[in-house]
């Protein structure tokens, strides 16, 4: 226990409630840097390891104690904005700490093992009640496996269910460290084209195909993990072609690699003013979300017989189509006797 | 008809008979029927006659500005009621009993409905108080007077303490017992208690009270009679068979029923729906908290009976959609007055399904699935308000009902209770006012709620759940103050400006206060004052309510009252207890946390720019403010460290209140937590607090975080929740459970329908509130998060800044996202909602 203390990790958030990230009702870690630079990351706080200043503009009053507090100068005020430059800001957390908003936030901070199985462990009653547990996503978790290896033991020995969330590229003997404690393993296999993975994501995928030949016959012999899920995101004018999920099919075929579960995750356009909070701008900015019809056909791709048993799916959010109706005036909206809710504090 | 985008608002009643179709579009009508229940007045004839009372309606500050118009209107339509002669020599109960019995079965209108099964049309009455001219002189002091009940309450509420004021209803009258022995066997009993007393007794006020109850317990005999024969009369002009044959059966069920023992299902409906309305009747309120109890146990015998004699399921579920139209009539009332046709609020005549049994067992059975379909197909409608209570041996098929009722509506059609923390409170309020006799590890299970979510037993109690309902923030502000309010008051009507008095206890300049210890201290002794005030205001209208306003024919169905020939307005009920409901907890709480953390442990600002901040209204003040709002700790995210803070409130202010009990009926005071909607009110009578919140700004709501605090998602608001009500310990008071506030405490979690969006998500939602079962709290209230609330976060964003969208596991600030973004978030919630 004492030991444990002294491994320290680089967390971005502790999300409890997650219904995504695996089975039942979950506490999800995430780790802060990854091994991929996928150009459409939902993430793109999660890439770096560093800690970064970020600015949310709907929080700030415009009072200007950052600017007046920051040791370097970083800070300026421009018409309304803040605006940082990253290239003198240390991250240092002055103007973080004088923000009496909330508006500036460091993204990552330090914790120690105590720290995160104290959070997590509060949720407890949920996971039992729903088969749920905890899962350690990222960036890429794998980057600090000696802390995820403590972590998910200190789990087990609570008799939680353990996830890890992997982008499959790995440092050299960090699987070992953390497969023992791990009861499902969420895989990604993004593309199935080397060079169009390379494109994408800054790495070739052979090691991470590699990687995934690995750990299913460690699987084998190994009492965990025990479940595999495969995980592709599906992303417009990218990752979202037949060829990629026939490929990836093909793959987990001829290797006889059987997952438990294998998800399209589909293109989210959520993050935009997450790449202009860090100072950039998103390549699928002007993306929508799929169609529906798209989604299903890749799932009937994706069935590839030679995978028996894995259950094929797509998850998220495709387009809506909306519709304009009438609303019926007649009828009096109930009102709650005990309570008001969904109404402002400001009128 | 406005044009507007899709928006599955509002859910569809479905598979409905023509008849309940009919009956439902035709009470939907509202002012255009030819047919409504809306009070009618009726008095003695004598000039100081009045009808209304505005006791009752304290605790709605909204109505103050109208009481002197409603008691006048309701005077001024009042007919009058032949009295016999020597009327006024007879003991007030009796008059009272007397008076409503003659009105209701002989001058005010019965009628069937086209179709209704059952029979008891009209019940909402202002009947004549019956006082004697002496006694109405005695009433006007007590109640007018300068120092009388409306002025002392309107002082109150004006100042922000809160209100009081000795209600109606909030009861489970003991219906089961008339289904199982009739009103002829309550006769039976009363005159058998009558006989037992010794003859001074019986010349006495006990007597009086005895042969009042008798009067009452004849009346739904002799209206049942009247109905009887109007469903005959009928039959004979009706062509239909179908529809004759029904007619007769109504005509033979109240022949027998509810004078007689029940039968049939259909008898026992009919019984308990004459039995229910004529408490409206006699206590001239229609509905608030008038609760059923656990209609799914009581009614199952005859229902029962009336399958195996061979009763088509879906015609005794046809039944009871008559009876939810008739539930509904009670709306009715007042339905010329203001928007919605009179409906400003639920009324809360509340039924409870499922729950614990002996031994822990479960009691759900086939009747609470017939009721639970009665719901859903005719919902949305009001009444009668579900509580659909879980715990842990509840059914799997229960619970996927439940969700199934939720995702297929814009939030649930129910409240859910939960038992083991219910039970606590109930078992820890047995041991605080010596009921342990009355309630006991045999008997809590059969505990149901009132009106909202309020926790009692059935048929021997009168908790007055909604009687008290004070402001805990005031004593934050007193305690800035050395006992002063923090803003003078201005009278909204005349602008007569009050001048500032010292009101509470002197606690010492908060200036001078070096640590915060000193700050909890006399935030302690301010809490001791507000508790006391409110104990001493409510005494006001208790002991008027006890002497001046008596309700035989309730008291007729209470355990207690007979035995003790005690009405039931004067504590005549076995387990009498009076409820205060703490308002404003959250933002309490969150104050103490803000004044802790900034002046006393960070020391980013002096108490005396905290008190001139808060007497500006934050005005100039912007960044203490956005400080006290978005730096500090906050109750509701499961923070141990402010979630200990929440604890010493709940604990500083429940022990207050345990030690008191009333003067004139020696009720026992308990706590509960419900806000009504006193947390938006109040907002604008309260001055600005150190949480950061502006007067004129909503307070929160009940055992909920303040708005916005809520930024850990639904398990950690739920934790801090069950940990503030006293969480698990060894010497949990059921079980492991501990809780503090045994009314029950009224908690709301709107969640993104994408929790509940497919199978599997439904399932998570289910170990959801398996989870809530054992970390949480009394009661919680689940919405689904709402395409409108959205669209108003787009146009006042600085009030959504935490509001968390999560569209397949990706968190975002929906504020922070791009107006287009957001649109397309709207769409998809409509989206996933159908």
């Amino acid at each position: 226990m004492a030991g444990s203390k002294t491994i320290n990790a680089r967390l971005l958030e502790i999300q409890r409630m997650s219904t995504e990230d695996g089975p039942g009702i979950r506490t999800t870690v995430f780790l802060k840097g990854c091994s991929l630079h996928c150009s459409w990351c939902h993430n793109p706080e999660s890439i770096s390891p560093k800690p970064q200043l970020q600015w949310l503009q709907a929080n700030c009053i415009g009072c200007q104690l950052c600017v007046a507090a920051c040791p370097n100068h970083t800070l300026s005020y421009i018409d309304e904005q803040i605006v940082i430059d990253r290239n003198i800001c240390e991250s240092c957390g002055i103007c973080v700490e004088e923000c009496p908003t909330g508006a500036l936030e460091i993204m990552g901070k330090e914790v120690t093992v105590d720290e995160v199985v104290h959070e997590v462990l509060k949720d407890k009653a949920y996971f039992e009640k729903s088969g749920g547990g905890i899962t350690v996503s990222g960036g890429e978790p794998t980057l600090q496996a000696d802390f995820v290896a403590e972590f998910l033991k200190r789990m087990k020995e609570n008799n939680i269910h353990t996830a890890l969330d992997t982008c499959g590229l790995a440092p050299a003997g960090a699987y070992e460290k953390v497969l023992p404690h791990t009861d499902l393993l969420l895989y990604d296999l993004k593309e199935i084209d080397s060079n169009r993975h390379k494109e994408f994501t800054g790495s070739s995928n052979e090691k991470i195909l590699n990687n995934l030949l690995t750990i299913y016959e460690w699987m084998n012999v190994h009492e965990l993990p025990k479940t595999l899920w495969i995980r592709t995101p599906i992303i417009p004018n990218t990752t979202d072609t037949e060829e990629n999920i026939a490929g990836i099919g093909k793959f987990l075929a001829e290797n006889n690699i059987h997952p438990d579960r294998w998800e399209l995750c589909a293109f989210n356009n959520l993050c935009n003013d997450k790449y202009l909070r860090l100072g950039t701008r998103w390549k699928f900015e002007k993306y929508d979300l799929l169609e529906e019809e798209k989604l299903d056909h890749l799932v009937a791709v994706a069935n590839n017989p030679g995978i028996n048993g894995a259950k094929i799916i797509w998850t998220g959010s495709a387009k809506t189509k909306e519709e304009i109706i009438s609303r019926n005036g007649n009828e009096p909206i109930p009102v709650d006797y005990c309570r008001i809710t969904g109404l402002p504090d400001d009128e | 008809m406005e044009t507007i985008l899709q928006i599955q608002k509002i859910k569809e009643p479905k598979k409905l008979s023509k008849r309940i179709q009919w009956l439902r579009d035709y009470y939907f009508s509202g002012v255009d029927r030819k047919w409504n229940n809306e009070f009618t007045a009726w008095t003695t004839g004598t000039a100081w006659d009045i009808q209304y009372d505005e006791l009752t309606y304290y605790i709605v500050p909204e109505t103050y500005p109208f009481l002197e118009t409603f008691r006048a209107s309701m005077k001024q339509t009042a007919r009058k009621v032949k009295t016999p002669d020597d009327f006024f020599q007879w003991s007030l109960p009796e008059r009272k009993a007397w008076f409503v019995k003659e009105t209701m079965v002989n001058y005010v209108p019965k009628e069937i409905l086209p179709g209704d099964l059952i029979a008891g049309a009209r019940f909402n009455l202002m009947s004549s108080k019956c006082w004697t001219e002496q006694e109405a002189k005695a009433v006007n002091k007590l109640i007018y007077g300068k120092k009388g009940s409306r002025a002392e309450m309107k002082w109150f509420h004006d100042h922000g303490y809160g209100n009081s004021g000795a209600t109606s209803g909030h009861i489970i009258p003991g219906y089961d017992k008339v289904l199982k022995t009739g009103w002829k066997g309550i006769h039976a009993e009363l005159n058998a208690f009558y006989e037992k007393l010794t003859e001074t007794d019986q010349n006495g006020s006990k007597g009086a009270q005895l042969r009042a109850m008798m009067t009452a317990a004849t009346m739904p005999r002799e209206l049942a009679k009247k109905y009887s024969n109007i469903c005959e009369n009928k039959a004979k002009q009706e062509t239909d068979t179908g529809r004759k044959a029904e007619l007769l059966q109504m005509a033979e069920n109240l022949k027998k029923v509810p004078w007689e023992p029940v039968e049939t299902f259909w008898e026992a409906l009919q019984a308990l729906w004459l039995t229910h309305m004529l408490v409206m009747s006699d206590e001239n309120y229609p509905g608030p908290g008038v609760s059923f109890g656990r209609i799914d146990q009581y009614l199952l015998p005859y229902w029962q009976k009336s399958m195996s004699d061979g009763m088509d399921r879906e015609f005794g579920k046809e039944i009871l959609k008559t009876f939810w139209i008739h539930a509904n009539t009670a709306y009715d009332a007042m339905i010329r007055v203001g928007a919605n046709q009179g409906i400003t609020a639920g009324y809360g005549q509340l039924i409870t399904l499922s729950g614990m049994g002996p031994d822990g067992k479960d009691a759900t059975n086939d009747l609470t699935y017939a009721i639970l379909e009665v719901i859903d197909e005719m919902s949305p409608i009001l009444e009668p308000k579900p509580n659909v209570r879980l715990h842990r041996n509840s059914p799997e098929k229960l619970l996927n009902k439940v969700i199934d009722m939720i995702s297929g509506s814009q939030g649930a059609p129910f409240l859910l209770n939960f038992d083991e923390r219910s039970m606590a409170g109930m078992m820890r309020e047995a041991k605080k006012g010596n009921f342990e006799h009355l309630i006991n590890k045999n008997n809590v299970y059969d505990y149901a709620p009132v009106g909202c979510l309020e926790n009692t037993m059935a048929g021997n109690d009168r908790s007055g759940t909604v009687d008290n309902n004070l402001n805990l923030l005031k004593a934050v502000e007193l305690a800035l103050t050395n006992g002063k309010d923090m803003n003078q008051f201005v009278d909204p009507i005349t602008g007569k400006k009050e001048k500032i008095r010292q009101d509470g206890p002197k606690t010492g300049e908060a200036t001078q206060f070096k640590t915060w210890e000193e700050f909890k201290t006399a935030y302690i002794r301010q809490t001791e004052y507000i508790v006391k005030r409110i104990i001493d205001l409510y005494e006001k209208s208790e002991s008027i309510r006890a002497k001046y306003n008596p309700t035989p024919y309730l008291s007729c169905l209470v355990k207690g009252c007979a035995e003790k020939g005690m009405d039931v307005t004067q504590g005549g009920a076995e387990i009498s207890f009076t409820t205060v409901e703490a308002v404003t907890y959250a933002t309490t709480v969150d104050s103490l946390l803000a004044i802790k953390h900034l002046i006393f442990d960070k020391k980013l600002a002096t108490m005396e720019e905290l008190i001139k901040a808060l007497k500006n209204n934050w005005e100039g003040f912007e960044v203490l403010q956005a400080r006290a709002k978005y730096k500090t700790p906050k109750y509701g995210r499961d923070d141990d460290e402010a979630d200990a803070m929440g604890y010493f409130v709940m604990e500083t202010w429940t022990n207050e209140v345990w030690k008191y009990k009333t003067k004139s009926t020696n009720r026992q005071f308990r706590p509960g937590m419900l806000s009504w909607n006193y947390w938006v009110g109040d907002g604008y009578v309260m001055a600005a607090s150190a949480d950061g919140r502006k007067k004129g700004q909503f307070l929160s709501n009940a055992i909920c975080p303040t708005n916005g605090a809520d930024i850990n998602g639904p398990t950690s608001n739920t934790n801090s929740v069950g940990k503030v009500l006293g969480g698990r310990t060894e010497n949990g008071d059921w079980e492991d459970f501990v809780n503090l506030v045994p009314n029950g405490t009224s908690h709301t979690i709107t969640f993104n329908p994408s929790f509940i969006k497919d199978a599997e998500h439904k399932e998570k939602f289910k170990a959801f509130l398996k989870g809530y079962i054992e970390n949480g709290g009394t009661a919680l209230q689940i919405n689904i998060l709402d395409p409108d609330m959205l669209r108003d976060a787009q146009k006042h964003p600085q009030n959504y800044r935490h509001l968390l969208v999560r569209v397949t596991g990706y968190n975002a600030y929906f504020t922070a996202i791009g107006r287009e973004l957001q649109d397309e978030i709207i769409a998809r919630i409509s989206h996933e909602k159908m």
